[in-house]
């Protein structure tokens, strides 16, 4: 499903590598953890794959498009299968949940019946049925999350890349979300989460795949976060 | 289709002033550009309508004009059929002394100049019409100092210095509106680029969502593009006010009523407008699309 292949990538202003020879494999259906500490080259990572940046070396496979290959004005098609969640959940303020949710499925020229459908169930499947006409600036964290991974999965993407997606949010409102990813995971689409976060990756038990300054420092299948620091 | 739309106006509403700057300026260059266009086609009609009336008179000397009245004495007759002979030449009429005298009598009709003025004070013409306008030099060169000939006069020489004289005032209109258009264009070209930044998070989420440039660029195009329409209304607004209210005004004078032919409205309506409405959206969506693709990464 996703697959890097001895990728390096060196930004013009810095001198070390931002990812030095990783290769990552990751198989349709699997959760990872990225995990590291900043400036390890999870977000580097994670904008290869989206192709919001290209490597310097090496390359990036998302099932049959070879990513960096791509011609730019086939990159829309490879975003719309791909969900993306971030830390600031990165909503509209100026839409409500529901058009927020809609937003995704406009841009991408889904049909007015489509939307009207697709819509209600992500609000659904996040469990915010009751607040689809509520602005962002009205709900908690653990919402407006929840608005952002509909969003993200509206258009029924291969893959979810979330970056810190807890990063914001109490613990317990962390555990609610891990929950709604595991959901999603399970039910069939593939995860990548990158975090900082120990407890949640210890309490999960998924495949952790840990950068160090750019280079793997370990792949486990059933690892926690790890003893170092 | 209708997401674009409503991020276009979406887009307009957001930054008012701004907008509504733009589709002024855009308005008075395109206006100016109209104007000129205007002036362009009144010069030509003008022209036209003089140069088809000019002619050149060659006025016979006091002895050849004194009792003539059909160019029957020899010196007369025999300029007349050398002229008609001339390959420049269309055609030759010939003006006696008391027809002349007539049409004076008609042109100054109540004026006190008549009491000065005699027939006798007017020479018989022979008045030639040229297949080539502009060739009256030849002319004025071959019969000036003949016998008989008082003089040669190219009458296209006097009104050469009012065509100068409304060439410049046209270029003139060309020239400020072409300065305008300028500043109609970087006020658009900036407007889209304030407008893009201020919705770049939308435009962000917009690309991570796999967007197409059709849903992130077009708007901003559609926005350009209703400015420059607006800005070529509102132009034909002002010179459909401008003709009514100045140029019929001015143009209904007596001294120029028969001077300058009327700028009709179809002309305005019919000619100008639809430049206008072109060359606005032509020019805005130019601008658009070169500042999207200049300034704002896709």
């Amino acid at each position: 499903m996703l697959r890097l292949e001895n990728v390096s990538k060196i930004y013009p202003t810095s001198a070390r590598p931002a990812l030095d020879d990783v290769s990552v494999d990751v198989e349709a259906g699997e959760f990872v953890f990225l995990i590291g500490p900043s400036g390890s080259g999870k977000s580097t990572l994670l904008r290869l794959l989206l192709r919001e940046e290209t490597p310097t070396r090496g390359s990036v496979y998302v099932a049959n498009w070879n990513v960096a290959r791509l011609p730019n004005r086939k990159v829309p098609r490879l975003r719309q299968r791909m969900g993306c969640v971030f830390q600031d959940f990165r909503l509209l303020p100026n839409r409500s949940v529901a058009d927020n949710v809609a937003f995704a499925l406009e841009v991408t020229g889904k049909s007015d019946h489509t939307i009207r459908t697709v819509v209600p169930e992500m609000l659904e499947l996040v469990d915010l049925t009751g607040k689809a006409d509520r602005m962002p600036a009205e709900l908690s964290g653990g919402e407006a999350q929840r608005v952002a991974i509909a969003r993200a999965l509206a258009n029924r993407p291969l893959v979810l890349l979330a970056d810190e997606p807890t990063g914001n949010l109490d613990p317990e409102t962390s555990d609610d979300i891990m929950l709604l990813l595991d959901r999603i995971n399970r039910a069939g689409t593939t995860v990548v989460m990158a975090t900082h976060d120990r407890q949640i990756v210890d309490a999960m038990r998924r495949r952790v795949v840990e950068l160090h300054l750019g280079r793997l420092a370990r792949d486990d299948a059933r690892g926690v976060y790890g003893a170092r620091r | 289709m209708a997401f674009v739309w409503r991020e276009a106006l979406a887009g307009l509403r957001r930054n008012v002033t701004m907008s509504v700057a733009m589709m002024l300026t855009t308005a008075i260059s395109l206006g100016m550009l109209g104007a000129g266009l205007l002036a362009v086609r009144t010069i030509d009609r003008t022209q036209d309508l003089y140069y088809s009336q000019l002619a050149v008179q060659v006025a016979l000397d006091e002895p050849t004009s004194a009792g003539d009245p059909d160019c029957s004495s020899p010196v007369c007759t025999g300029l007349r059929t050398q002229l008609q002979g001339d390959p420049l030449v269309a055609g030759v009429t010939y003006e006696s002394r008391d027809q002349a005298f007539q049409r004076f009598l008609r042109i100054y009709a109540g004026q006190s100049i008549l009491q000065l003025v005699r027939p006798q004070s007017l020479p018989a013409t022979l008045r030639v019409t040229l297949k080539d306008p502009t060739r009256g030099d030849a002319l004025v060169a071959a019969y000036t100092d003949r016998p008989g000939v008082r003089n040669v006069v190219d009458q296209r020489r006097l009104v050469e210095d009012l065509f100068t004289f409304l060439g410049s005032v046209r270029n003139a209109a060309f020239g400020l509106a072409s300065v305008q258009a300028l500043a109609a264009l970087l006020l658009i070209s900036n407007t889209i680029q304030v407008s893009a930044f201020t919705r770049r998070t939308e435009v962000g989420i917009m690309r991570l969502v796999g967007a197409t440039r059709w849903y992130t660029q077009v708007p901003f195009l559609i926005e350009a593009v209703i400015t420059g329409v607006v800005g070529a209304v509102l132009a034909t607004v002002g010179l459909v006010l401008g003709k009514l209210f100045f140029i019929d005004r001015l143009l209904a004078g007596r001294l120029i009523s028969n001077a300058i032919p009327a700028v009709g409205m179809s002309d305005v309506l019919l000619f100008v407008a639809p430049l206008l409405l072109v060359i606005g959206a032509a020019i805005a969506t130019a601008t658009g699309y070169v500042t999207l693709r200049l300034y704002v990464r896709n």
